[in-house]
Protein backbone atom coordinates (compact mmCIF):
# COMPACT_ATOMS: atom_id res chain seq x y z
CA UNK A 1 0.00 0.00 0.00
CA UNK A 2 1.33 3.43 -0.84
CA UNK A 3 1.28 5.98 1.89
CA UNK A 4 -0.12 9.38 1.11
CA UNK A 5 1.61 11.05 4.05
CA UNK A 6 4.44 10.07 6.32
CA UNK A 7 5.58 11.55 9.64
CA UNK A 8 4.43 15.07 9.01
CA UNK A 9 4.68 17.62 11.78
CA UNK A 10 3.90 21.30 11.48
CA UNK A 11 4.74 23.89 14.05
CA UNK A 12 2.55 26.93 13.82
CA UNK A 13 3.04 29.82 16.16
CA UNK A 14 -0.24 31.33 17.26
CA UNK A 15 -1.23 34.25 15.08
CA UNK A 16 1.02 33.28 12.18
CA UNK A 17 0.46 31.50 8.90
CA UNK A 18 2.40 28.56 7.51
CA UNK A 19 2.33 27.56 3.86
CA UNK A 20 2.50 24.08 2.36
CA UNK A 21 4.00 23.93 -1.09
CA UNK A 22 4.97 20.95 -3.20
CA UNK A 23 4.27 19.07 -6.41
CA UNK A 24 0.76 18.01 -7.34
CA UNK A 25 -0.30 14.87 -5.52
CA UNK A 26 2.07 15.32 -2.58
CA UNK A 27 -0.81 15.24 -0.13
CA UNK A 28 -1.03 18.95 0.73
CA UNK A 29 -4.81 19.04 0.53
CA UNK A 30 -5.11 15.70 2.31
CA UNK A 31 -3.00 17.08 5.13
CA UNK A 32 -5.33 20.07 5.40
CA UNK A 33 -8.37 17.80 5.65
CA UNK A 34 -6.63 15.63 8.23
CA UNK A 35 -5.94 18.73 10.34
CA UNK A 36 -9.59 19.80 10.07
CA UNK A 37 -10.70 16.30 11.00
CA UNK A 38 -12.63 15.92 7.75
CA UNK A 39 -10.87 12.68 6.85
CA UNK A 40 -9.50 10.09 9.25
CA UNK A 41 -6.01 8.72 8.82
CA UNK A 42 -6.06 5.09 7.63
CA UNK A 43 -3.09 4.54 9.93
CA UNK A 44 -1.58 6.56 12.75
CA UNK A 45 -3.10 9.66 14.29
CA UNK A 46 -3.39 13.41 13.93
CA UNK A 47 -2.97 15.71 16.87
CA UNK A 48 -3.64 19.43 16.99
CA UNK A 49 -2.50 21.33 20.07
CA UNK A 50 -1.49 18.00 21.59
CA UNK A 51 -5.06 16.67 21.32
CA UNK A 52 -5.91 13.78 19.02
CA UNK A 53 -8.29 14.78 16.24
CA UNK A 54 -11.24 12.37 16.29
CA UNK A 55 -13.73 14.24 14.14
CA UNK A 56 -14.34 17.68 12.62
CA UNK A 57 -12.57 20.26 14.79
CA UNK A 58 -15.45 22.78 14.70
CA UNK A 59 -13.22 25.74 15.47
CA UNK A 60 -11.71 26.03 12.03
CA UNK A 61 -12.67 28.12 9.04
CA UNK A 62 -12.03 26.85 5.54
CA UNK A 63 -11.89 28.43 2.09
CA UNK A 64 -11.12 26.83 -1.24
CA UNK A 65 -10.32 27.80 -4.81
CA UNK A 66 -14.04 27.51 -5.53
CA UNK A 67 -15.84 30.03 -3.29
CA UNK A 68 -19.01 27.82 -3.18
CA UNK A 69 -21.43 30.52 -2.06
CA UNK A 70 -25.08 29.52 -1.83
CA UNK A 71 -26.79 31.20 -4.82
CA UNK A 72 -30.19 31.41 -3.12
CA UNK A 73 -28.81 33.42 -0.20
CA UNK A 74 -27.70 37.05 -0.18
CA UNK A 75 -24.11 37.91 0.68
CA UNK A 76 -25.16 38.59 4.28
CA UNK A 77 -27.04 35.29 4.62
CA UNK A 78 -24.09 33.42 3.14
CA UNK A 79 -21.85 34.98 5.78
CA UNK A 80 -24.22 34.06 8.58
CA UNK A 81 -24.44 30.38 7.62
CA UNK A 82 -21.59 29.30 9.95
CA UNK A 83 -23.19 31.20 12.83
CA UNK A 84 -26.55 29.54 12.16
CA UNK A 85 -24.94 26.14 12.37
CA UNK A 86 -22.99 26.91 15.54
CA UNK A 87 -26.15 28.35 17.07
CA UNK A 88 -28.22 25.27 16.25
CA UNK A 89 -25.51 23.08 17.73
CA UNK A 90 -25.49 25.18 20.93
CA UNK A 91 -21.87 26.06 20.38
CA UNK A 92 -20.72 28.61 22.95
CA UNK A 93 -18.79 30.48 20.25
CA UNK A 94 -21.97 31.57 18.49
CA UNK A 95 -22.53 35.22 19.42
CA UNK A 96 -25.95 36.57 20.33
CA UNK A 97 -28.11 36.94 17.25
CA UNK A 98 -28.32 40.72 17.75
CA UNK A 99 -24.59 40.97 17.04
CA UNK A 100 -24.59 38.94 13.84
CA UNK A 101 -25.42 41.70 11.39
CA UNK A 102 -22.92 44.08 12.94
CA UNK A 103 -20.18 41.50 12.87
CA UNK A 104 -20.85 40.59 9.24
CA UNK A 105 -20.94 44.23 8.16
CA UNK A 106 -17.63 44.92 9.91
CA UNK A 107 -15.98 42.01 8.10
CA UNK A 108 -17.43 43.07 4.75
CA UNK A 109 -16.14 46.58 5.36
CA UNK A 110 -12.63 45.25 6.01
CA UNK A 111 -12.57 43.38 2.69
CA UNK A 112 -13.94 46.37 0.77
CA UNK A 113 -17.47 45.06 0.32
CA UNK A 114 -19.27 47.51 2.59
CA UNK A 115 -22.90 47.81 1.59
CA UNK A 116 -22.91 44.52 -0.37
CA UNK A 117 -24.97 42.71 2.29
CA UNK A 118 -28.09 42.34 0.20
CA UNK A 119 -26.51 41.55 -3.14
CA UNK A 120 -26.84 38.14 -4.73
CA UNK A 121 -23.67 36.06 -5.26
CA UNK A 122 -24.29 35.90 -9.01
CA UNK A 123 -23.96 39.70 -9.20
CA UNK A 124 -20.41 39.58 -7.83
CA UNK A 125 -17.11 39.22 -9.67
CA UNK A 126 -14.82 36.24 -8.99
CA UNK A 127 -12.62 38.30 -6.69
CA UNK A 128 -15.61 39.62 -4.74
CA UNK A 129 -17.01 36.11 -4.30
CA UNK A 130 -13.66 34.91 -3.01
CA UNK A 131 -13.67 37.78 -0.50
CA UNK A 132 -17.11 36.73 0.71
CA UNK A 133 -15.84 33.14 0.97
CA UNK A 134 -12.91 34.39 3.09
CA UNK A 135 -15.29 36.35 5.30
CA UNK A 136 -17.46 33.27 5.75
CA UNK A 137 -14.38 31.35 6.89
CA UNK A 138 -13.63 34.06 9.49
CA UNK A 139 -17.09 35.09 10.74
CA UNK A 140 -16.97 32.78 13.77
CA UNK A 141 -13.42 33.80 14.77
CA UNK A 142 -11.93 30.36 14.16
CA UNK A 143 -8.77 29.28 15.95
CA UNK A 144 -7.45 27.91 12.67
CA UNK A 145 -7.96 29.25 9.16
CA UNK A 146 -7.34 26.54 6.55
CA UNK A 147 -6.96 27.78 2.98
CA UNK A 148 -6.64 25.40 0.03
CA UNK A 149 -5.38 27.38 -2.99
CA UNK A 150 -7.95 30.06 -2.26
CA UNK A 151 -6.74 32.54 -4.87
CA UNK A 152 -5.65 30.16 -7.63
CA UNK A 153 -8.58 30.92 -9.91
CA UNK A 154 -8.15 34.70 -9.80
CA UNK A 155 -6.24 36.87 -12.24
CA UNK A 156 -2.76 37.99 -11.19
CA UNK A 157 -3.69 41.49 -10.02
CA UNK A 158 -6.79 40.40 -8.14
CA UNK A 159 -4.69 37.69 -6.50
CA UNK A 160 -2.18 40.28 -5.26
CA UNK A 161 -5.04 42.37 -3.89
CA UNK A 162 -6.24 39.27 -2.04
CA UNK A 163 -2.79 38.73 -0.53
CA UNK A 164 -2.83 42.26 0.87
CA UNK A 165 -6.35 41.68 2.13
CA UNK A 166 -5.31 38.44 3.81
CA UNK A 167 -2.45 40.28 5.50
CA UNK A 168 -4.79 43.04 6.68
CA UNK A 169 -7.27 40.50 8.07
CA UNK A 170 -4.41 38.66 9.74
CA UNK A 171 -3.23 41.76 11.56
CA UNK A 172 -6.75 42.69 12.58
CA UNK A 173 -8.00 39.29 13.72
CA UNK A 174 -4.78 37.42 14.53
CA UNK A 175 -5.90 34.05 13.19
CA UNK A 176 -3.54 31.13 12.87
CA UNK A 177 -3.43 29.93 9.32
CA UNK A 178 -2.42 27.00 7.15
CA UNK A 179 -2.22 27.81 3.46
CA UNK A 180 -1.90 25.22 0.70
CA UNK A 181 -0.66 26.79 -2.51
CA UNK A 182 1.15 26.21 -5.78
CA UNK A 183 2.17 29.83 -5.97
CA UNK A 184 5.60 30.30 -4.36
CA UNK A 185 5.32 34.10 -4.36
CA UNK A 186 2.02 33.76 -2.53
CA UNK A 187 3.67 31.52 0.05
CA UNK A 188 6.50 34.01 0.56
CA UNK A 189 4.11 36.95 0.89
CA UNK A 190 1.66 35.35 3.29
CA UNK A 191 3.57 32.83 5.39
CA UNK A 192 6.08 33.09 8.19
CA UNK A 193 7.16 29.48 7.67
CA UNK A 194 7.01 27.48 4.43
CA UNK A 195 7.03 23.69 4.39
CA UNK A 196 8.15 22.12 1.12
CA UNK A 197 6.66 18.67 0.58
CA UNK A 198 7.62 15.82 -1.73
CA UNK A 199 5.30 13.29 -3.29
CA UNK A 200 4.77 9.55 -2.66
CA UNK A 201 4.98 9.32 0.22
CA UNK A 202 4.06 12.90 1.09
CA UNK A 203 6.77 14.17 3.41
CA UNK A 204 8.14 17.47 4.50
CA UNK A 205 11.54 17.78 2.90
CA UNK A 206 12.45 21.39 3.62
CA UNK A 207 11.38 24.07 6.04
CA UNK A 208 12.02 27.73 5.26
CA UNK A 209 11.55 30.65 7.59
CA UNK A 210 10.62 33.75 5.69
CA UNK A 211 12.84 36.51 6.98
CA UNK A 212 10.83 39.39 5.53
CA UNK A 213 9.35 41.70 8.15
CA UNK A 214 5.65 42.34 8.57
CA UNK A 215 3.60 43.96 7.21
CA UNK A 216 4.91 43.00 3.82
CA UNK A 217 4.73 44.94 0.60
CA UNK A 218 4.64 43.68 -2.97
CA UNK A 219 7.99 45.43 -3.37
CA UNK A 220 9.62 42.98 -0.93
CA UNK A 221 8.82 40.09 -3.27
CA UNK A 222 11.44 41.50 -5.64
CA UNK A 223 14.13 41.70 -2.95
CA UNK A 224 17.22 39.53 -3.27
CA UNK A 225 16.19 37.50 -0.26
CA UNK A 226 12.70 36.70 -1.57
CA UNK A 227 13.96 35.96 -5.06
CA UNK A 228 16.60 33.56 -3.75
CA UNK A 229 14.05 31.80 -1.55
CA UNK A 230 11.61 31.38 -4.44
CA UNK A 231 14.37 30.02 -6.67
CA UNK A 232 15.50 27.55 -3.98
CA UNK A 233 11.97 26.27 -3.41
CA UNK A 234 11.33 25.92 -7.11
CA UNK A 235 14.45 23.81 -7.45
CA UNK A 236 13.43 21.68 -4.47
CA UNK A 237 9.97 21.00 -5.85
CA UNK A 238 10.91 20.45 -9.47
CA UNK A 239 14.64 20.11 -10.14
CA UNK A 240 15.42 21.73 -13.48
CA UNK A 241 16.04 19.29 -16.32
CA UNK A 242 19.47 19.16 -17.91
CA UNK A 243 19.51 20.60 -21.39
CA UNK A 244 18.81 17.89 -23.96
CA UNK A 245 22.04 17.17 -25.82
CA UNK B 1 -46.58 44.80 -29.01
CA UNK B 2 -44.76 44.43 -25.69
CA UNK B 3 -42.83 41.16 -25.19
CA UNK B 4 -45.06 39.75 -22.39
CA UNK B 5 -48.16 40.50 -24.46
CA UNK B 6 -46.61 38.87 -27.49
CA UNK B 7 -45.78 35.77 -25.43
CA UNK B 8 -49.45 35.51 -24.55
CA UNK B 9 -50.97 36.41 -27.89
CA UNK B 10 -48.81 34.34 -30.27
CA UNK B 11 -49.54 30.90 -28.76
CA UNK B 12 -53.25 31.77 -28.51
CA UNK B 13 -53.26 32.80 -32.17
CA UNK B 14 -51.64 29.51 -33.18
CA UNK B 15 -54.17 27.59 -31.11
CA UNK B 16 -57.12 29.52 -32.59
CA UNK B 17 -55.70 28.97 -36.08
CA UNK B 18 -55.53 25.21 -35.55
CA UNK B 19 -59.13 25.10 -34.32
CA UNK B 20 -60.30 27.06 -37.36
CA UNK B 21 -58.42 24.71 -39.72
CA UNK B 22 -59.96 21.73 -37.96
CA UNK B 23 -63.46 23.27 -38.10
CA UNK B 24 -63.15 23.89 -41.82
CA UNK B 25 -61.40 20.62 -42.65
CA UNK B 26 -64.15 18.37 -41.30
CA UNK B 27 -66.90 19.45 -43.76
CA UNK B 28 -64.43 20.23 -46.56
CA UNK B 29 -62.92 16.71 -46.49
CA UNK B 30 -66.33 15.17 -45.75
CA UNK B 31 -65.12 13.51 -42.60
CA UNK B 32 -67.95 11.76 -40.78
CA UNK B 33 -68.80 13.27 -37.40
CA UNK B 34 -68.36 9.84 -35.80
CA UNK B 35 -64.72 9.66 -36.87
CA UNK B 36 -63.71 13.24 -36.15
CA UNK B 37 -66.30 15.75 -35.00
CA UNK B 38 -65.87 19.45 -35.69
CA UNK B 39 -64.78 21.53 -32.69
CA UNK B 40 -68.07 23.44 -32.71
CA UNK B 41 -69.94 20.14 -32.31
CA UNK B 42 -67.63 19.07 -29.50
CA UNK B 43 -68.20 22.33 -27.65
CA UNK B 44 -71.97 22.07 -28.10
CA UNK B 45 -71.98 18.57 -26.61
CA UNK B 46 -69.69 19.72 -23.81
CA UNK B 47 -72.14 22.45 -22.89
CA UNK B 48 -75.07 20.04 -22.97
CA UNK B 49 -73.22 17.46 -20.87
CA UNK B 50 -71.57 20.00 -18.57
CA UNK B 51 -72.93 18.44 -15.35
CA UNK B 52 -71.64 14.88 -15.87
CA UNK B 53 -68.35 16.16 -17.30
CA UNK B 54 -67.78 18.27 -14.20
CA UNK B 55 -68.40 15.25 -11.97
CA UNK B 56 -65.97 13.04 -13.88
CA UNK B 57 -63.42 15.82 -14.19
CA UNK B 58 -63.42 16.26 -10.45
CA UNK B 59 -62.86 12.57 -10.01
CA UNK B 60 -59.84 12.55 -12.33
CA UNK B 61 -58.45 15.66 -10.69
CA UNK B 62 -58.77 14.15 -7.25
CA UNK B 63 -57.16 10.81 -8.14
CA UNK B 64 -54.35 12.63 -9.92
CA UNK B 65 -53.72 14.95 -7.03
CA UNK B 66 -53.79 12.10 -4.54
CA UNK B 67 -51.34 10.14 -6.66
CA UNK B 68 -49.25 13.22 -6.94
CA UNK B 69 -49.25 13.89 -3.23
CA UNK B 70 -48.15 10.31 -2.74
CA UNK B 71 -45.24 10.89 -5.10
CA UNK B 72 -44.18 14.01 -3.24
CA UNK B 73 -44.51 12.40 0.15
CA UNK B 74 -43.44 8.78 -0.35
CA UNK B 75 -44.69 7.88 3.12
CA UNK B 76 -48.27 8.47 2.04
CA UNK B 77 -48.10 5.69 -0.49
CA UNK B 78 -48.05 3.14 2.29
CA UNK B 79 -51.28 4.58 3.47
CA UNK B 80 -52.99 4.96 0.10
CA UNK B 81 -51.60 1.67 -1.14
CA UNK B 82 -53.71 -0.28 1.35
CA UNK B 83 -56.88 0.97 -0.32
CA UNK B 84 -55.32 -0.18 -3.60
CA UNK B 85 -57.05 2.49 -5.63
CA UNK B 86 -55.61 1.61 -9.03
CA UNK B 87 -55.77 5.13 -10.45
CA UNK B 88 -53.95 6.57 -7.47
CA UNK B 89 -51.24 3.96 -7.62
CA UNK B 90 -50.74 4.29 -11.36
CA UNK B 91 -50.49 8.06 -11.11
CA UNK B 92 -48.09 7.67 -8.22
CA UNK B 93 -45.85 5.22 -10.03
CA UNK B 94 -45.57 7.46 -13.05
CA UNK B 95 -45.01 10.62 -11.03
CA UNK B 96 -42.73 9.31 -8.31
CA UNK B 97 -39.67 8.36 -10.31
CA UNK B 98 -38.97 11.61 -12.13
CA UNK B 99 -39.24 13.47 -8.83
CA UNK B 100 -37.16 11.00 -6.83
CA UNK B 101 -34.44 10.65 -9.47
CA UNK B 102 -34.03 14.40 -9.91
CA UNK B 103 -33.93 15.19 -6.22
CA UNK B 104 -31.39 12.41 -5.63
CA UNK B 105 -29.28 13.84 -8.47
CA UNK B 106 -29.33 17.26 -6.86
CA UNK B 107 -28.17 15.87 -3.55
CA UNK B 108 -25.48 13.69 -5.10
CA UNK B 109 -23.90 16.58 -7.00
CA UNK B 110 -23.34 18.76 -3.91
CA UNK B 111 -19.92 20.41 -4.17
CA UNK B 112 -17.31 18.67 -2.01
CA UNK B 113 -15.88 22.01 -0.91
CA UNK B 114 -19.22 23.22 0.38
CA UNK B 115 -19.68 20.02 2.35
CA UNK B 116 -16.18 20.47 3.82
CA UNK B 117 -16.80 24.11 4.79
CA UNK B 118 -19.89 23.04 6.74
CA UNK B 119 -18.51 19.83 8.22
CA UNK B 120 -15.49 21.72 9.50
CA UNK B 121 -17.96 23.74 11.60
CA UNK B 122 -19.39 20.56 13.06
CA UNK B 123 -22.51 20.57 10.88
CA UNK B 124 -24.40 17.28 10.93
CA UNK B 125 -25.54 15.47 7.78
CA UNK B 126 -29.07 16.57 8.58
CA UNK B 127 -28.00 20.20 8.83
CA UNK B 128 -26.16 20.03 5.51
CA UNK B 129 -29.22 18.40 3.95
CA UNK B 130 -31.54 21.08 5.30
CA UNK B 131 -29.40 24.17 4.73
CA UNK B 132 -27.88 23.20 1.40
CA UNK B 133 -29.31 19.99 -0.03
CA UNK B 134 -32.98 20.93 0.01
CA UNK B 135 -32.77 24.49 -1.38
CA UNK B 136 -30.23 23.35 -3.94
CA UNK B 137 -32.52 20.66 -5.35
CA UNK B 138 -35.55 22.96 -5.59
CA UNK B 139 -35.10 23.85 -9.29
CA UNK B 140 -34.76 20.15 -10.15
CA UNK B 141 -37.66 19.32 -7.89
CA UNK B 142 -39.97 21.74 -9.67
CA UNK B 143 -38.74 20.75 -13.10
CA UNK B 144 -39.60 17.15 -12.32
CA UNK B 145 -42.94 18.13 -10.73
CA UNK B 146 -43.96 19.73 -14.00
CA UNK B 147 -43.09 16.56 -15.90
CA UNK B 148 -44.65 14.37 -13.26
CA UNK B 149 -48.02 16.15 -13.23
CA UNK B 150 -48.58 15.25 -16.88
CA UNK B 151 -47.50 11.66 -16.27
CA UNK B 152 -49.80 11.44 -13.28
CA UNK B 153 -52.73 12.49 -15.47
CA UNK B 154 -51.82 9.87 -18.06
CA UNK B 155 -51.64 7.29 -15.28
CA UNK B 156 -55.05 8.18 -13.81
CA UNK B 157 -56.77 8.25 -17.18
CA UNK B 158 -55.36 4.95 -18.38
CA UNK B 159 -56.32 3.34 -15.14
CA UNK B 160 -59.81 4.88 -15.16
CA UNK B 161 -60.33 3.66 -18.71
CA UNK B 162 -59.80 0.03 -17.77
CA UNK B 163 -60.58 -0.22 -14.08
CA UNK B 164 -62.98 2.41 -12.82
CA UNK B 165 -66.59 3.55 -12.95
CA UNK B 166 -65.83 7.22 -12.61
CA UNK B 167 -63.36 9.72 -13.98
CA UNK B 168 -62.66 11.34 -17.32
CA UNK B 169 -60.93 8.18 -18.54
CA UNK B 170 -64.09 6.21 -17.75
CA UNK B 171 -66.28 8.90 -19.33
CA UNK B 172 -64.23 8.78 -22.51
CA UNK B 173 -64.29 5.00 -22.64
CA UNK B 174 -68.07 4.95 -22.22
CA UNK B 175 -68.55 7.76 -24.75
CA UNK B 176 -66.38 5.91 -27.26
CA UNK B 177 -68.34 2.67 -26.82
CA UNK B 178 -71.55 4.65 -27.44
CA UNK B 179 -69.98 6.11 -30.58
CA UNK B 180 -70.42 9.50 -28.89
CA UNK B 181 -67.16 10.80 -30.31
CA UNK B 182 -68.05 14.36 -29.44
CA UNK B 183 -68.26 13.56 -25.77
CA UNK B 184 -65.00 11.60 -25.95
CA UNK B 185 -63.28 14.62 -27.44
CA UNK B 186 -64.95 16.80 -24.84
CA UNK B 187 -63.27 14.66 -22.17
CA UNK B 188 -60.01 15.12 -23.97
CA UNK B 189 -60.41 18.91 -23.94
CA UNK B 190 -61.17 18.91 -20.24
CA UNK B 191 -58.13 16.72 -19.55
CA UNK B 192 -55.90 19.04 -21.54
CA UNK B 193 -57.24 22.07 -19.68
CA UNK B 194 -56.70 20.45 -16.28
CA UNK B 195 -53.17 19.43 -17.27
CA UNK B 196 -52.27 22.93 -18.43
CA UNK B 197 -53.85 24.50 -15.33
CA UNK B 198 -51.91 22.30 -12.89
CA UNK B 199 -48.71 22.81 -14.86
CA UNK B 200 -49.34 26.54 -14.55
CA UNK B 201 -49.83 26.27 -10.80
CA UNK B 202 -46.47 24.52 -10.37
CA UNK B 203 -44.74 26.91 -12.74
CA UNK B 204 -46.03 29.84 -10.67
CA UNK B 205 -44.83 28.32 -7.39
CA UNK B 206 -41.50 27.56 -9.03
CA UNK B 207 -41.07 31.17 -10.13
CA UNK B 208 -41.56 32.36 -6.59
CA UNK B 209 -39.33 29.81 -4.91
CA UNK B 210 -36.40 29.35 -7.27
CA UNK B 211 -35.94 32.74 -8.88
CA UNK B 212 -32.28 32.60 -7.84
CA UNK B 213 -31.60 29.75 -10.25
CA UNK B 214 -32.56 31.76 -13.31
CA UNK B 215 -30.56 34.75 -14.51
CA UNK B 216 -32.82 37.67 -15.20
Amino acid sequence: MTRALERVSLEIERGTTVALVGPSGCGKSTLLKLIAGLVRPTEGAVAVNGLTVAGPLKNVGMAFQNPVLLPWRTVLDNLLLPLEILRENHDPRAPARALWGERASALLGTVGLAGAEHRQPRELSGGMRQRVSLCRALIHDPALLLLDEPFAALDAFTREEMWELHQKLGRQREFTGVLVTHDLREAVFLAQTIYVMSASPGRIVHVHRVGLGRPRTMEQLYSAEATALIRDMREQIRPSQRAVA
Amino acid sequence: MSPPLRRLVLPLAVFAGLVVVWEMAVPALRIQQIVLPAPSGVVRTMVQTAGPIAFHARHTLVTTLIGFAAAVVPLLVMWFGIGAVPAVLTAFLLAFFPVAVNVALGLATLEAELRDVLRALGASRWQIFRKVGVPRTMPLFFASLKVAISSAFVGSVISETVASNAGIGYLMAVAASDFNTRLAFGGLFVLAAMGVALYGVFAAIERRMTAWAYAE
